[in-house]
């Protein structure tokens, strides 16, 4: 075959040139992993014993059934003074969880990053193990941990939210000082620091900003954990919704949903407000 | 400068020194007797100290967990991959329902700006408003007990962070393919499936993937609320005052949430 | 007389890495001013950091005031530390501190834990740097961020850091590489001339071969982390550039 370029003859290849979006093996891994998930759907549907032909026609009575059952909300009741001085336990709850939490995790990042801890071989893995402990138990169990142990009341909650924190914000700190440049540390480091010294004078100084965003963010989880925390009798409002729930009493149950709702979209107003205004992203 | 010149700058300098130091010992000093106050006002006071007793009252309900209770582990199958499925499932739903959330609600590609983005946001908010717990007991209100509320409940919680993470990606994309795209003669579809798909698909399945490992932990709970998985037979254990056996499911959860951690860490890095 | 030697030091950084340094062995006269230079990856930046141990020998000696500094603990490490400056490439100040706590940062080997965390410095530390930095020509800028700075300036300051450290020896690893070829030209004027004021030898690496020439008075060539060439700067001739720079790719 021969083709014309530039008015000359060239010779071309014989076979034609065809081209496709995906050759082997990507195809084939793609493929496999749509395949995979069609299986793992079906075979978890059959499993989990869901019922989905019943599903569907069920949708629409399921609306018409949520708003009859929760509309219109009982707001009385979620304005009533002994339902308010929960909210108000549950602020100071997340308040002091998160303030705590938040001191707690700036020595335990400062051990667990791996580029300035002052002990690699035992500091840094407790240090881990610490913060990845305490992210990986949900916060509702750490508040029935408590609540078994130290009985009903904000105690519990305010231990729960700590270790919530200490797992959030420990994570995001160490994983900013990881980030650092690694000069201003070299420096201090040449000059006969110790290791506090480094941290206080190379480290803190470039995490600063982004250490208080993420302190603010904390704050935020925290303070939409607290509100769920009181159902299992860790303190706050999520205790009136496990009373209300219980006796089936739905319009109250919506209010305090309702409430809930409004603290936390407030909480995340504030707490973006906030971020902007320090610098943070 | 001469060596009179250094002297007087010094005493300068020190004033100078002295008085910002002040003022932040100042604020130290003020915010430790605000962590202290807050600490008395909410755990000391609050709290019934009489019931729990001394440390050794404390310690010993520490001791009624351990050792953890080997036998119930054969019961553990069946609700570890059932909260894997809920998790699973979920998430997939999640993604699902994320798609129109995402058009509405990222302001370069809404379709009617002072209507659909405001919608868009509002649903993302609500959705990551409402803790999942407060998901799970509304829909077992609604549909019953089982795993089919549990999913549906991590569902419409992880909708939020999902199309917020991916509409702030989208609002963030590169104009340049874009205006290629355009300047070729695309539509407003073929605008989006080849300048800004390509652009946020790694993004969108790295965050879709974070959400799985995340709801892995969330679903762990649900069944304390009836709505399936470990949480189920968590809850079973503590009606029983088998506290030995709430330390193995504890204990599995971990093990289950470890290893979608893992998982995800590996598949993301090989997403981006 | 000796103020640093260097014995058979070998470094490679991972137990199945390349050697970086293959055997490289040189001393520092208390006068002297030696410059380290070589095609990149020669080793000359690892070189530096392990006389102050940034970078961990894995073999040889380094004896520098009668000790032998491969072998220190951590303590004794950061007391020879504050007896070693060191100037950086990339001025490595910390950005949103002054001028003045930059400076001052120079002293933290002298000062306890507490003391520094709290940021009491004594009255003779400020008076320390408020002369330093006299020196250096930056007094009308204590009070600035460091980000505030120009690049010749923001090295002035990491001079001033390393010399208020009163060292016995300053390590420099190519201070000119991030600035103007002029300011190159006066930051080095600048250290030798303090350097040789307080009676402070230099070791330094550096890229161009003609501030080496016109500021050292002793020259160590490296190439593929080992030693090719040592001697004054005259005797520095095409040949011996050939044989240092031989697989320079440019």
């Amino acid at each position: 075959m021969n083709g014309h370029l530039g008015g000359e003859v060239v010779p071309m290849a014989n076979k034609p040139v065809t081209w496709s979006r995906f050759r082997y093996p990507q195809s084939l891994i793609r493929f496999g992993i749509y395949l995979g998930i069609l299986l793992f759907v079906s075979y978890s549907l059959d499993y989990l014993n869901i019922p989905l032909e019943r599903f569907f026609p069920m949708f629409g009575r399921l609306w018409s059934s949520i708003f009859s059952r929760y509309y219109p909300p009982d707001i009385a009741y979620a304005l009533d003074k002994a339902y308010l001085a929960y909210v108000f336990e549950t602020i100071q709850m997340a308040y002091v969880g998160t303030l705590v939490g938040v001191l707690v995790s700036i020595p335990l990042a400062w051990c667990a990053s791996y580029n300035v801890t002052p002990n690699r071989r035992i500091g840094y893995p407790i240090a881990r193990f610490i913060i990845m402990a305490s992210r990986s138990v949900h916060e509702m169990i750490w508040g029935i941990l408590f609540v078994i142990i130290l009985g009903y009341g904000m105690f519990p909650g305010v231990l729960a939210l700590t270790l919530f924190t200490i797992g959030f914000a420990g994570k995001l700190f160490s994983e900013q000082v990881e980030a650092i440049n690694i000069g201003p540390v070299e420096a201090i480091r040449s000059t006969g620091a110790t290791p506090i010294q480094v941290m206080v004078y190379a480290v803190l100084p470039q995490v600063k900003v982004a250490w208080t965003g993420i302190s603010i963010y904390a704050w935020d989880s925290a303070f939409r954990a607290a509100t769920v925390l009181g159902y299992f009798g860790a303190g706050g409002m999520g205790w009136y919704l496990k009373l209300t729930v219980e006796t089936l009493d739905n319009l109250r149950v919506s209010a305090i949903v309702l409430s809930i709702i409004t603290l936390v979209i407030v909480s995340e107003v504030l707490s973006a407000w906030a971020r902007k205004k320090i610098g943070a992203k | 400068m001469n060596q009179s010149g250094i002297e007087s700058k010094l005493e300068r300098v020190i004033a100078q020194r002295k008085r910002s130091k002040t003022i932040r010992y100042a604020f130290y000093i003020i915010l430790l007797i605000l962590v202290l106050y807050s600490i008395r006002i909410t755990v000391i006071e609050d709290t019934d100290w009489a019931r729990i007793g001394g440390v050794g009252t404390v310690a010993r309900a520490l001791g009624r967990f351990l050792p953890p209770d080997l036998s119930v582990v054969k019961y553990l199958w069946g609700p570890t991959v059932e909260t894997f499925m809920i998790a699973s499932l979920g998430t997939m739903i999640a993604i699902i329902l994320s798609l129109p959330v995402i058009w509405l609600g990222a302001h370069n590609i809404t379709p009617f700006f002072p209507v659909t983005y405001p919608i868009g946001r509002a649903l993302m908010t609500l959705s990551r408003s409402v803790n999942e717990i407060v998901w799970a007991l509304i829909f077992v209100a609604v549909v019953g007990l089982g795993a089919f509320p549990g999913i549906l409940a991590i569902g419409m919680r992880s909708v939020g962070f999902v199309a917020k993470t991916t509409a702030e990606a989208i609002e963030d994309v590169s104009t340049r393919p874009i205006e290629a795209i355009k300047a070729v003669g695309g539509n407003r579809l073929q605008v989006i499936r080849y300048a800004i798909i390509p652009q946020i698909l790694p993004i969108f399945i790295s965050i879709a993937i974070f959400q799985w490992d995340i709801n892995i932990r969330r679903a762990t709970i649900l069944g304390l609320v009836g709505a399936g998985g470990l949480g189920l037979t968590m809850a079973r254990q503590m009606l029983m005052y088998n506290y030995e056996g709430v330390t193995t499911v504890i204990l599995t959860m971990l093990v289950l949430v470890g290893i979608g951690e893992v998982v995800s860490y590996y598949v993301r890095r090989a997403v981006i | 007389m000796i103020r640093l030697e260097v014995k058979n030091l070998k470094v490679r950084y991972s137990a199945s890495g390349p050697e970086v340094i293959k055997d490289v062995s040189f001393t520092v006269e208390h006068d002297d001013f030696l410059a380290i230079i070589g095609p990149s990856g020669a080793g000359k930046s690892t070189l530096i950091r392990c006389i102050n141990r940034l970078v961990e020998p894995t073999f040889g000696e380094i004896i520098f005031e009668g000790v032998n500094i491969p072998r220190l603990g951590h303590r004794e490490l950061r007391e020879v530390r504050r007896n070693i400056g060191m100037i950086f490439q990339e001025f490595n100040l910390v950005d949103r501190m002054s001028v003045m706590d930059n400076v001052l940062s120079g002293r933290l080997g002298y000062m306890g834990n507490t003391r520094s965390v709290l940021r009491w410095y004594t009255k003779t530390d400020i008076r320390r740097a408020l002369q330093v930095l006299d020196k250096v020509g930056l007094s009308d800028h204590v009070d600035k961020r460091a980000d505030a700075l120009s690049g010749g300036q923001r090295q002035r300051v990491g001079i001033a850091r390393a010399l208020i450290q009163e060292p016995k020896l300053l390590l420099v690893d190519e201070p000119t590489s991030s600035l103007d070829p002029k300011i190159a030209r006066e930051v080095m004027g600048m250290i030798k001339m303090l350097s040789s004021e307080v009676g402070v030898p230099v070791l330094c690496n550096i890229h161009d071969v003609q501030l080496a020439i016109e500021f050292s008075n002793r020259i160590v060539g490296l190439q593929g982390g080992l030693k090719v060439f040592e001697g004054p700067p005259a005797t520095l001739d095409r040949g011996a550039l050939e044989s240092i720079y031989a697989f320079e790719v440019l």
